[in-house]
């Protein structure tokens, strides 16, 4: 499919080039002393005493030159690792959220550990999803395992590619020493890192960060996995016109990115970014506006000028229901996301701002999902598809509802919705006009009332729990009931 | 220029949120023997309440309710000192220590909520970012705060806040202070399950929420 573009070519490389003016003129104030040190090495300016570092053109066009052109996330099972942008747009959940709807209550409480196993069970079964970012934290974390309590529910649950964040190192290191038990060693979890880190040191506007940044790098020259996604916010953090957040989050995204190369060569990186514009009227944070779609959309552009692949946090949600405003936000800014070519869509399962993971919305948007895919396949274009042949068999005043060529495609050509209405109103009524949300909630427990048969065996689950002793269980229970 | 016109001058110049005006205004009460403290209190302060009115119901924005705080503070810069030297100092609303907790560097709402803070009539001491629960604390106990007020905009970091309230309790002396928090990650809910004394959405509403809480 051709991708929409917003920018011309003549436009990308004037604000590739207002991004890197931004970056020697402004500079960048870097908290990290060690990291300050890689970029004073590198032939940036350092101011030692505030921080700041500015980055002269030609060492940041050097050093993002050596991003690969392709990420990879790697899950428990190699069938599910993705690349992008080949294997591309992949569907990520949205992650982090303090809060969970309760399915029996529909009231909003704080998420536990088995609310992630859960989840993860969700995902792993849902085939609009491919790499499950560990949508919640977890309420019941035993002391000094509030990472811990978070990836090995997930991990246990879900082959697919599981990806989060620590808050420190400490929990970092933990975190690789579970991947490396689940891989069967440190070699083997070198080979295929079954863990996918994911910060955000970029603090907009133009600020690194202490925690995240040293973490980034102890990573990176490891050669472990990790991105980052850059977070400006017109109004607050940048200037109040689309172009000119997208010129603070590229700089961002260059000064990161370069950083992580002269941390090690060819690291791969994803341009990310959950780029908003405030609502002005109170400086609400607002990243269901449709404005997060368009900048997404022009960073697509701004990528594939790079050659790096592109995406980030773009249909999330203000709603605090599964209502109209949440399927607008979602769907729109989406759409308009992978018809720009973006190949990374953090998009599933919160409402409210990334505030509370529910799980109707998660199976919402996984029918979300599969559209936006279908949308990226575009109209296929070839001989075949063109069906000429086909036409004239049929001939003027035929059907094509009982050929053999409707019947070989029938299943491919569209999406075939579970949760979409198709019915006439009678029927619709007659089951008791269900809404979208009830739909998706049933879905959702009809999938988690089934075992899981992805939940690892007992020697690998006793060698993790020898180790980290105290840990939480780490198991699902089927959603409760209204009333149970 | 009568002393009315004076204050009519000075309310409407913080209400067109016009720094440059409001400096000149002040400059030109005081050379004509205008006392500082009645600037502040018939002049600027029933501009400021305009424009809070005004912010309320939408008629202006964010922005516009920052640059009259702005041209407020500006003003206050140079009357604070004169009225403190004459005396007539009155009594601050309430003492407030202020910061974003450990971990977490974001500070743009933190630092809207000190500005609304100081042009509301409460001293702040603004720790900054990244502030652990020691100088929250230490802090408090130096100033004999009434408020503290924690900031988390990630989500990671939010337990900042708890740990800030136990060592509080482990301390003895959380009834010393009323406890607020705020920020993108927090809600009423938390507040409530960590026993904050309250919780607001904005830093607007943070203001108006410590005012009756000191009251």
């Amino acid at each position: 499919m051709r991708s929409v573009e917003l920018l011309t070519d003549a436009q990308v490389a004037r604000t590739h080039e207002a991004s890197l003016e931004v970056l020697e003129r402004a500079g960048i104030l870097v908290h990290n002393e060690a990291a300050r040190e890689v970029f004073r090495r590198h032939g940036c300016r350092v101011d030692g005493e505030s921080g700041l570092v500015r980055l002269p053109a030609d060492v940041v066009e050097n050093a993002r030159a050596k991003a690969p052109a392709s990420f990879t996330f790697c899950g428990r099972d190699p069938r599910f690792d993705r690349t992008i942008p080949d294997d591309g747009p992949i569907v990520v959940t949205g992650s982090s959220a303090p809060n969970l709807v309760d399915p029996a209550t529909g009231v909003e409480r704080r998420a536990t550990s088995a609310d992630i196993a859960a989840i993860a069970h969700l995902i792993n079964e849902l085939p609009g999803f491919d790499v499950f970012s560990i949508s919640t934290l977890a309420d019941d974390a035993p002391l000094g395992q509030l990472s811990l309590s978070r990836f090995y529910p997930a991990l246990k649950n879900c082959l697919k590619p599981v990806r989060s964040n620590t808050p420190s190192m400490d929990d970092l290191h933990q975190v690789v020493e579970l991947g490396e038990l689940i891989a069967g060693g440190p070699e083997a979890y070198r080979e295929r890192p079954l863990i996918n880190h994911h910060y955000c040191p970029m603090v907009s506007p133009l600020t690194m960060d202490v925690d995240s940044t040293e973490a980034v790098m102890w990573l990176t020259e490891r050669g472990l996995p990790v991105y980052t996604t850059v977070v400006p916010n017109a109004g607050l953090t940048a200037p109040m016109t689309l172009l000119g957040c997208l010129v603070v989050g590229n700089a961002e995204f260059l000064a990161i990115t370069a950083f992580q190369q002269m941390v090690r060569e060819g690291t791969p990186v994803i341009y990310a970014s959950l780029p908003t514009v405030a609502d002005m009227r109170t400086g609400a944070y607002a990243p269901g506006a449709i404005e997060t779609g368009t900048l997404i959309a022009a960073q697509a552009q701004l990528a594939r000028f790079y050659g790096v692949p592109s995406g980030g946090y773009v249909g999330l949600t203000n709603a605090h229901a599964n209502d109209a405003q949440s399927g607008f936000e979602t769907g729109m800014n989406t759409v308009l996301a992978v018809s720009a070519g973006a190949t990374l869509l953090n998009m599933g399962g919160l409402l409210s701002s990334l505030m509370a993971f529910d799980f109707a919305k998660c199976v919402i948007d996984n029918e979300i999902a599969l559209m936006d895919k279908r949308v990226w396949r575009g109209l296929e274009f070839s001989e075949e598809s063109l069906a000429v042949d086909e036409i004239v068999a049929a001939g003027p005043g035929g059907s094509y509802m009982s050929r053999k060529h409707t019947s070989a495609r029938m299943k491919t050509t569209a999406v075939l919705p579970r949760l979409a209405a198709r019915d006439m109103r009678g029927q619709w009524e007659q089951s008791g006009r269900p809404d979208i949300h009830a739909r998706a909630l049933a879905e959702a427990r009809r999938i988690l009332s089934q075992p899981n048969p992805v939940v690892w065996d007992d020697g690998l689950d006793g060698r993790i729990r020898d180790r980290f002793p105290g840990l939480v269980a780490g198991d699902a229970a089927p959603l409760g009931v209204a009333g149970a | 220029m009568t002393d009315a016109e004076i204050f009519a001058k000075l309310k409407q110049a913080v209400i067109d949120q016009d720094e440059d005006a409001v400096l000149a205004t002040v400059d030109e009460a005081l050379a004509d023997g205008v006392d500082a403290k009645a600037i502040i209190d018939q002049g600027l302060l029933p501009g400021l309440n305009v424009i809070g009115e005004q912010f309320e119901c939408e008629d202006i924005f964010l922005p516009e309710l920052m640059q009259a705080a702005l041209a407020f503070q500006s003003a206050m810069t140079v009357l604070e000192p004169m009225i403190k030297e004459s005396g007539a100092e009155g009594p601050k609303r309430g003492k407030v220590v202020l910061g974003t907790v450990k971990g977490d560097l974001h500070s743009i709402g933190k630092n809207i909520l000190k500005l609304l803070y100081e042009t509301s009539g409460f001293e702040v001491w603004d720790l900054g970012i990244d502030v652990d629960l020691f100088q929250f604390v230490d802090k408090a106990k130096e100033v004999d705060a009434d408020i503290i007020a924690m900031s988390a905009l990630l989500t990671t970091t939010l337990v900042g806040q708890k740990d800030v309230i136990e060592a509080l309790r482990d301390q003895g002396t959380r009834d010393r202070y009323k406890v607020l928090i705020g920020g993108g990650a927090t809600t009423q809910e938390w507040a409530d399950s960590i026993g904050a004394d309250g919780w607001a959405a904005s830093a607007y509403e943070a203001v108006t929420l410590s005012a009756t809480l000191v009251a």
